[in-house]
């Protein structure tokens, strides 16, 4: 899924977690709503000032009108006492001279304005003029004994001058305080006013604040939360995802997370479709098979190229049609609902039998019919898969005939050795048999004679040793011989082998050496016929080594093979004559024939029994004198195992 | 001379039956038997009259071909055996062409007490008869007493 990016003015805010978002919107119209509590406060705390203001001024008011009072009352009282000299009308003066400097005192704390100071500096002055006139008129009044009534007259003129004059300092500070009251209270009254009016417009944004803040936050929210709803209805529906952006808070992550699940679902998806578009194509391409598809009635609903090349309708001309029509007239009425049902209940039915193509022509087939189940097991149809079983049928049926004409072939070639060999023995006993007659009855006989009697027992002895030998190739070339593979321990086997050939070797005048190998080993072979090579390598040592001193066995591990190794220090073959070597009846050194008894046949002999065994016989050159290596093998071959099958079998 | 149990004359005055359907071979035979101074000697080269002449002959030693024409050894090796009573020691020597370790095995399982490969050495064969045919006298005369 691609994600949208976002501004990166927003990025900050975008990727802080949901809590801290939340705490975020519920705090700041929260903090607007604490500043207008605060201005509330600030707002009270100003007007209290003012109130105290407004309090003072009015304390000032009463001091100022007390003072009056106390001043007027006092000269009211003088002016008795100077009529009457009578000493309660000094009460009066006498309480105001104790009042007032506290009096005074008091309005010269309040007093704060410059210009009510300027008045009430005047008025202290008037105050002082008139306690002062006030004590000379009593002095007055006491030192005389009687005052006249102009003195008296004018002292209370005087007095009622400085009372105006107190008067008029009054009026004056309460004038002018009055004028500072009336301003306070004004600003008191305005600074109220305007508190009022922040507080109600911070609550009011607030308030606002916070309602389109939540409403904000949690649209946001909401709209986020219901994108992601629709993208995992989607996912659900396996539909491509809307791209949503890239946040990294609770919803951003999960957003993303449903775009990495969905990522994985479509890789997997797309690897489910190119895995089971490959499987459609395979099956589809399948040619050595006919796979098609049933619906539960047994109507055909899919076809493959194989079912095309078995059955020869193509998928247009079979789709819909009843899958009983590929099984011919004796078997369509019962078999394929048999097949069917077997599926149904077995869940497969394998059948083996015959089949019709398009044009009508029969072929063996075998067919496995699997039903198909849904999940709930409801069955939805079956599966059919049809072999062409005819070409194997015809080669199986071929090679059973192969196998058996073999079999014959080898029983033939089996008897017919034995037969021969049977054949020409029996004439060559009458023959050896009267020749050894004559030879026992030699004196009988005069001397040319004698000599034909002993050629013809020569000549015969030798045929029979021909006849052997060529029996004995023509058996193992044939497969007929009967080999007998047993685990031979080779140390043992050389002792034997040098102890029985021993007599002939010094009987050539050579010296016989034997060579054991250092590791004990086994070798699996027939031990008559391994015998059999060696002799005869051993004896063709003897015979040709004309001009040497020894003859040399020995034995040695090659691989899995063991090496006997028959050399002598004789003339060796010229090169020429090695390729024939290993041929019947090619005798090297035929000027030597008179000299050295044989067949001819035996190296030839001796490599069919080498091979025989799974080994091999080898000519080496060896400075001076000829090698023979004859291998046999460490280990029991199949090979081994079904020539002595074979040699069972024919037998 | 080979030391016997049995006096040479004795021996030689036993009867032989010789049957093999090559002329040269009972030839040959005949040849052996006389040159050793056998005088009882029958041959026969058709073995389809063998168990008659068995029977009729009644010989101390039978030299027995296998492979023969309508009638093969080991049949009559069986029918001989058939015939003769549990107590009968009667000797049977195969002469066969027949170089097979099937056939040796074979033959001596049917009942025959010696086997000797054709072409044979005539004077091993004329120690083998006389041998068995030791062993039939004594056994005889075991048998009387």
């Amino acid at each position: 899924m691609q994600q949208q990016p976002v501004k990166p003015s927003l990025r900050f805010w975008a990727d802080r977690p949901l809590t801290f978002k939340g705490l975020v919107v519920i705090a700041l119209p929260l903090a607007v709503l604490l500043g207008s509590l605060v201005s509330l406060y600030l707002a009270s705390d100003a007007e209290s000032r003012a109130e105290d203001d407004v309090r003072r001024a009015f304390a000032i008011q009463r001091d100022t009108y007390q003072v009056h009072a106390l001043l007027a009352e006092a000269a009211a009282g003088v002016r008795g006492y100077v009529l009457t000299r009578e000493d309660r009308f000094l009460e009066p003066y006498r309480r105001a001279e104790a009042d007032l400097p506290a009096t005074m005192e008091r309005l010269d704390i309040a007093i704060e304005d410059q210009v009510v100071r300027g008045h009430f500096e005047d008025l202290r002055l008037v105050v002082a003029q008139k306690r002062e006139g006030l004590r000379s008129t009593i002095e007055l009044a006491e030192g005389s004994a009687a005052i006249g009534p102009q003195e008296v007259e004018r002292s209370f003129a005087a007095n009622k001058q400085e009372l105006d004059a107190v008067r008029s300092e009054i009026e004056d500070v309460q004038r002018t305080e009055a004028i500072v009251l009336e301003r306070r209270q004004r600003l008191v009254d305005e600074v109220r006013t305007g508190f009022l009016r922040l507080t109600a417009v911070s609550a009011a944004i607030g308030l606002l604040g916070s309602i389109i803040g939540v409403y904000l936050f949690s649209t946001g929210i909401v709209r986020r939360v219901s994108r992601l709803e629709d993208n995992a209805g989607k996912l659900a529906r396996g539909e491509r995802l809307i791209d949503l952006p890239e946040e990294a808070d609770e919803i951003g992550r999960l957003a993303q997370r449903l775009g990495r699940a969905s990522a994985l679902l479509r890789a997997r998806e797309d690897d489910l479709r190119e895995s089971e578009e490959r499987f459609r194509l395979v099956i589809e391409r399948v040619r050595d098979y006919g796979i098609f598809t049933l619906d539960k009635q047994g109507t055909v609903t899919s076809w493959n190229l194989g079912a095309e090349r078995i059955k020869g309708w193509h998928a247009d001309e079979i789709l819909g049609q009843h899958f009983s029509r590929f099984y011919p007239e004796e078997t369509r009425d019962y078999l394929p609902a048999e097949m069917l049902e077997r599926a149904r209940e077995e869940g497969a039915a394998e059948d083996e039998g015959w089949r019709v193509r398009k044009d009508g022509s029969r072929f063996w087939a075998n067919v496995v019919i699997t039903a198909l189940r849904d999940e709930g097991g409801e069955l939805q149809g079956f599966a059919k898969v049809t072999r062409d079983m005819s070409e194997r049928r015809r080669s199986e049926e071929a090679l059973r005939l192969a196998r058996e004409e073999a079999v014959a072939a080898n029983r033939a070639k089996s008897d017919f050795l034995s037969r021969t060999s049977h054949e020409l023995r029996t004439p060559l006993n009458a023959i050896l048999g009267f020749g050894q007659l004559l030879e026992i009855a030699e004196e009988e006989f005069e001397h040319p004679h004698r000599e034909a009697i002993g050629q013809i027992a020569k000549a015969g002895r030798h045929l029979l040793s021909l006849i052997n030998d060529l029996l004995d190739i023509s058996s193992i070339e044939a497969g007929a011989t009967e080999l007998e593979i047993e685990p031979i321990d080779v140390a043992p086997f050389l002792e034997d082998m040098h102890a029985l050939a021993a007599p002939i070797v010094s009987s050539a005048g050579l010296k016989f050496d034997l060579d054991q190998s250092q590791e004990p080993l086994t070798i699996y072979a027939d031990r008559r016929r391994a015998t059999q090579v060696i002799l005869n390598l051993i004896g063709n040592a003897a015979k040709y080594n004309r001009t040497g001193k020894r003859v040399r066995l020995s034995a040695d591990a090659e691989g899995d093979l063991v090496r006997f190794v028959v050399e002598d220090d004789g003339p060796g073959i010229a090169e020429a004559d090695v390729p024939r070597l290993f041929t019947a009846f090619d005798r090297l050194g035929q000027q030597d024939r008179a000299r050295v008894e044989g067949t001819g046949l035996g190296l030839a002999l001796s490599k069919s029994l080498a091979e025989s065994m799974g080994g091999d016989l080898r000519y080496e050159p060896a400075n001076p004198g000829a090698r023979f290596c004859f291998t046999l093998s460490r280990v029991l071959r199949e090979a081994q195992v079904t020539s002595a099958g074979d040699a069972e079998m024919a037998k | 001379m080979t030391r016997r149990l049995v006096e040479s004359r004795e021996i030689l005055s036993s009867r032989i039956l010789a049957i093999d359907d090559e002329e040269a071979n009972i030839a040959l035979l005949r040849n052996v038997l006389e040159r050793e101074g056998y005088t009882e000697i029958e041959c026969l080269t058709d073995p389809r009259d063998a168990l008659a002449t068995y029977i009729d002959f009644a010989p101390d030693l039978v030299l027995l071909d296998l492979m023969m024409p309508e009638v093969d050894g080991f049949e009559l090796l069986e029918a001989f055996g058939r015939h003769d009573s549990a107590d009968e020691f009667r000797p049977v020597l195969v002469l066969t062409a027949d170089t097979t370790i099937q056939a040796r095995r074979k033959a001596l399982a049917l009942g025959a007490k010696d086997f000797v490969s054709k072409p044979f050495d005539v004077i091993e064969v004329g120690l083998r008869i006389s041998n068995l045919l030791e062993t039939r006298i004594l056994y005889q005369r075991l048998r009387e007493r």
